[in-house]
């Protein structure tokens, strides 16, 4: 089977002032430490429990699954050295690595894979990622309490050999396998501690990094794992992740030389340090966008919703209201996905074109549909930031402008908004969606009939259908056929208004290179090094 | 016998405060579980519910709580799962504490001091320059007071770090901003009582007695001066020891002041009364000792638990 690629932008920081045929030696006597900024105490460093990027930034680096990502962002096997796929696609035997370690020196083994994910599918775990192992047979029945654990496709035939065999094939099952889910645990450390993952102390990993201090709030630091099977490739020694939240402070630490690299850049500095030789602006893997409520008027018309969504001047609204270098989006999946003819996106092009003159007809229109001589009254609704806050104005005064209509604008709290949306309180909502892994598929199932994501109430069955038949497709270019097939599905009803693709901004001393910038996680350490002081 | 019953009202206080906390965030709208990353199907969200008591009845979610408090166990905390809340409070409070009592230790001292200086020099230029620091301080907030501390010594002049916690280096900026306010406010509260205790009879008649001038205001002046301002001092060591949120995030400190506002936007019910009861707790208390000094500053209050 050709391996299809993942794609994922990768910036490598070439350091300044190293051109000289010394920097090599120099090289030596700089210590290889670096310090960052992780923005907010990771929640959790359990596998099985974590759920969000400051987690899965420091589990990437102290862990490894049966795959692990190259430098280019494209899945290779990491903690297994072979694998085998049945003719049918649904069984896959791996092979571990004798050199597998864990940070303790004992050996990595299959049934520590086995116990691991059994962990994460156990009811009484309650781990909130426990769905992305569904496509294993038998999870999730055990995983809904219908089903018994002995069921479930995952086998250690013997300390080095693990089987698991698939519901039905799975076209991104390596990429799948490189998540922080999917890493193995040590089962006697974990069986007689339940707590191993709370302090630094009892914690065990089988990454290129190990850890070894979490200072709660304050720092996580991790060390270079010399039992890393891999470790020559390691150039950092040691990896400091300070706990600054407020983007002031950080970026003072930058300045002051406190701090490497920082993220997420004061919006009032970001003209200024725009030129700057540190500065990069990276895709991010997601997309910002209303919800329309089709159940709700008057987007239960879909001319008024293509009009309000022809309405909007992305170009205007990143680059002068949010700035920081967003991608305006004219369709759901953001660019990043590499397939055999290109770009996901690129192949897949724009659904539409901005067109105020359109935007107006396609309302009279609508209006003229549902026999409305005045159109019901719109809000759009967001949750409490100043960001959203900005756009939702900026949104509002082009309705205004381009389709005559006054819009009132209104914001809840975070977890109250959740709340409100989800009970389909609302008629066009903001709302953000970033995938996990770069897939369309993590992009495209948010609008699924029965996803709990899906707060829209738009239901196709055709939609459905082409994702089902997507997700079983062995090979790839029928199966982003079918992803695009859909992707057009969506566009044409337009349950949602998009209006840009993420981008992160970063600041990176040029003392450092090496460094790799996925779409989908915060920079990847496992090459960097520090080439200059 | 007066000491057992004021401990009796301590703990119904603290009791009362628990209860209350714990039904009215109940009815906050929102789920700690929501969110617009993960997707949760029914059955697991039921599994993960079930973890904290949350399926079932508020009665019995109320009663299961109070079980675990009488042994002080205060639960895990939902936003991270491996944490429990009396974790959280111990790693965090030190960082806190230490800030509070350096700032509580610099607004007391300079507080006082300038309040003394103001009034022994009522309508002079001492005073006006001392009301004028102590203006300064009210009316800086610490949010601005705090960026500019650092802009000034970390930034510009790199005398000291920005924020972090670790050497003591890294308290200076943040126990400066945090004590600001207090010592303004100590400054004024102190020049007016003083004002007010040099007017008194007996002052007069120390003075007409021929007693020196520091022994005066040492001993009858200040001594007498000072009673309101420790009334203000015991909520004032307890809002500064368990940590202020705007300083700890400028700061990066590590402390517990963040877990009050963030535990309330997370609906992480068990940290919301975990930090709560923390805090009424130590204000009690504290409290308490105050009452009980006032009978060693003033020997006029007697410690009786019948009516004057």
């Amino acid at each position: 089977m050709k391996k299809w690629l993942v794609g994922m932008l990768i910036l490598v920081i070439v350091a300044a002032g190293c051109s000289n045929g010394s920097s090599g030696e120099s090289g030596a006597d700089i210590a290889q430490e670096i310090t960052v900024n992780a923005m907010s105490e990771p929640p959790d460093l359990d596998p099985a429990l974590a759920t969000d990027t400051t987690s899965g930034w420091v589990l990437d680096h102290v862990f490894e699954g049966l795959y692990t990502k190259d430098e280019s962002g494209n899945p290779v096997l990491g903690a297994a050295e072979n694998v085998d796929v049945s003719e049918d696609g649904k069984t896959y035997t791996f092979t571990l690595r004798d050199d597998a370690k864990w940070s303790d020196g004992s050996n990595v083994t299959a049934q520590d894979f086995e116990y691991g994910w059994k962990r994460v599918l156990n009811p009484d775990t309650g781990s909130s990622f426990a769905f992305y192992m569904y496509y294993i047979k038998g999870a999730e029945a055990y995983n809904k309490g219908d089903g018994a654990v002995e069921d479930v496709g995952i086998t250690a035939q013997d300390d080095k050999t693990l089987v698991v065999e698939l519901g039905a094939p799975l076209g991104y099952f390596d990429e799948l396998l490189t998540m922080w889910t999917f890493y193995p645990v040590k089962q006697d450390l974990v069986e007689e501690n339940n707590a191993w993952s709370a302090e630094a102390d009892t914690y065990v990993s089988n990454g290129p990094f190990k850890l070894t201090k979490w200072a709660h709030d304050s720092e996580v630091v991790i060390e270079k794992n010399e039992n890393y099977w891999d470790n020559s490739v390691v150039k950092l020694d040691k990896v400091t992740y300070k706990i600054v939240n407020d983007a002031t402070t950080y970026y003072q630490m930058f300045k002051t030389n406190e701090l490497d690299l920082i993220q997420t850049l004061p919006s009032d500095v970001l003209d200024q340090e725009k030129e700057s030789e540190e500065y990069s602006e990276v895709p991010y893997f997601g997309t910002y966008m209303y919800m329309f409520n089709v159940e709700k008027e008057p987007f239960t018309n879909e001319k008024i919703r293509r009009a309000f969504t022809l309405a909007v001047d992305r170009e205007t609204l990143t680059k002068n209201v949010t700035k920081s270098g967003e991608t305006p989006a004219y369709a759901f999946v953001p660019p990043g996905v590499e397939t055999p003819e290109g770009d996901f996106r690129e192949t897949g092009g724009e659904y539409f074109e901005e067109d105020a003159a359109e935007a107006k007809r396609l309302l009279e229109e609508g209006m003229e549909e549902e026999g409305w001589t005045e159109l019901p009254e719109v809000s759009i609704s967001y949750n409490t930031a100043e960001n959203n806050k900005k756009i939702a104005e900026a949104v509002q005064a082009m309705y205004k402008d381009n389709l005559g209509v006054d819009v009132k604008l209104e914001n809840q709290e975070w977890k109250t908004y959740l709340d409100t949306t989800q009970q389909g309180n609302f008629q066009m909502a903001r709302m953000g969606w970033i995938g996990v892994l770069v897939d369309p598929v993590v992009i495209l199932d948010y609008y699924l009939g029965d996803s709990p994501n899906n707060r829209t109430n738009w239901v196709n069955e055709e939609y459905d259908q082409l994702m089902a038949d997507a997700k079983v497709e062995q090979d790839p270019e029928t199966r982003y056929d079918l992803l695009h097939q859909a992707e057009a599905v969506l566009m044409e009803d337009l349950p949602f208004n998009p209006i840009y693709h993420y981008t992160n901004n970063y600041l990176t001393s040029q003392n450092f290179e090496n460094i790799v910038y996925p779409v989908n996680r915060y920079p990847y350490l496992k090459w960097a090094e520090k080439v200059s002081e | 016998m007066y000491i057992v019953k004021r401990i009796l009202i301590m703990l119904l206080t603290i009791w009362v405060i628990a209860s209350l906390t714990f039904l009215i965030m109940k009815f906050i709208p929102g789920d700690p579980f929501a969110s617009d990353a993960d997707v949760l199907p029914e059955e697991v969200l039921q599994n993960i519910r079930a973890k904290y008591n949350l399926d079932e009845p508020i009665a019995v979610q109320y009663v299961l709580y109070m079980k675990d408090l009488v042994t002080f166990d205060l639960g895990f905390s939902i936003q991270s799962e491996t944490r429990s809340v009396n974790s959280i409070i111990a790693d965090g409070a030190p960082a806190s504490a230490l800030l509070g009592l350096q700032a509580l230790v610099i607004a007391l001292a300079l507080g006082l001091l300038l309040g003394i200086v103001a009034a022994l020099n009522h309508n002079k230029v001492l005073d006006y320059a001392s009301m004028f620091i102590a203006i300064i301080g009210i009316s800086v907030p610490s949010f601005i007071l705090a960026p500019l501390l650092i802009k000034y010594f970390a930034v510009e002049w790199g005398m000291l770090p920005v924020a972090s916690w670790g050497t003591w280096q890294h308290s200076i900026l943040p126990t400066l901003a945090l004590a600001a306010t207090p010592l303004a406010v100590i400054a004024r509260f102190m020049r007016s009582s003083m004002l007010e205790v040099t007017n008194q009879n007996y002052i007069k008649t120390a003075d007409a007695k021929g007693l020196s001038k520091t022994k005066l205001v040492i001993r009858h002046g200040i001594r007498n001066a000072i009673l309101p301002v420790i009334s203000f001092i015991g909520p004032l060591f307890v809002s500064l020891i368990t940590g202020t949120f705007v300083i700890e995030k400028i700061f990066a400190i590590p402390g517990i002041g963040r877990y009050f506002v963030d535990s309330i936007f997370n609906r992480d019910y068990p940290v919301i009364v975990g930090t709560t009861i923390f805090f009424s707790v130590l204000l009690v208390l504290t409290l308490f000792i105050i009452d009980i000094s006032y009978r060693y500053i003033d020997p006029r209050i007697k410690l009786t638990s019948g009516g004057e």
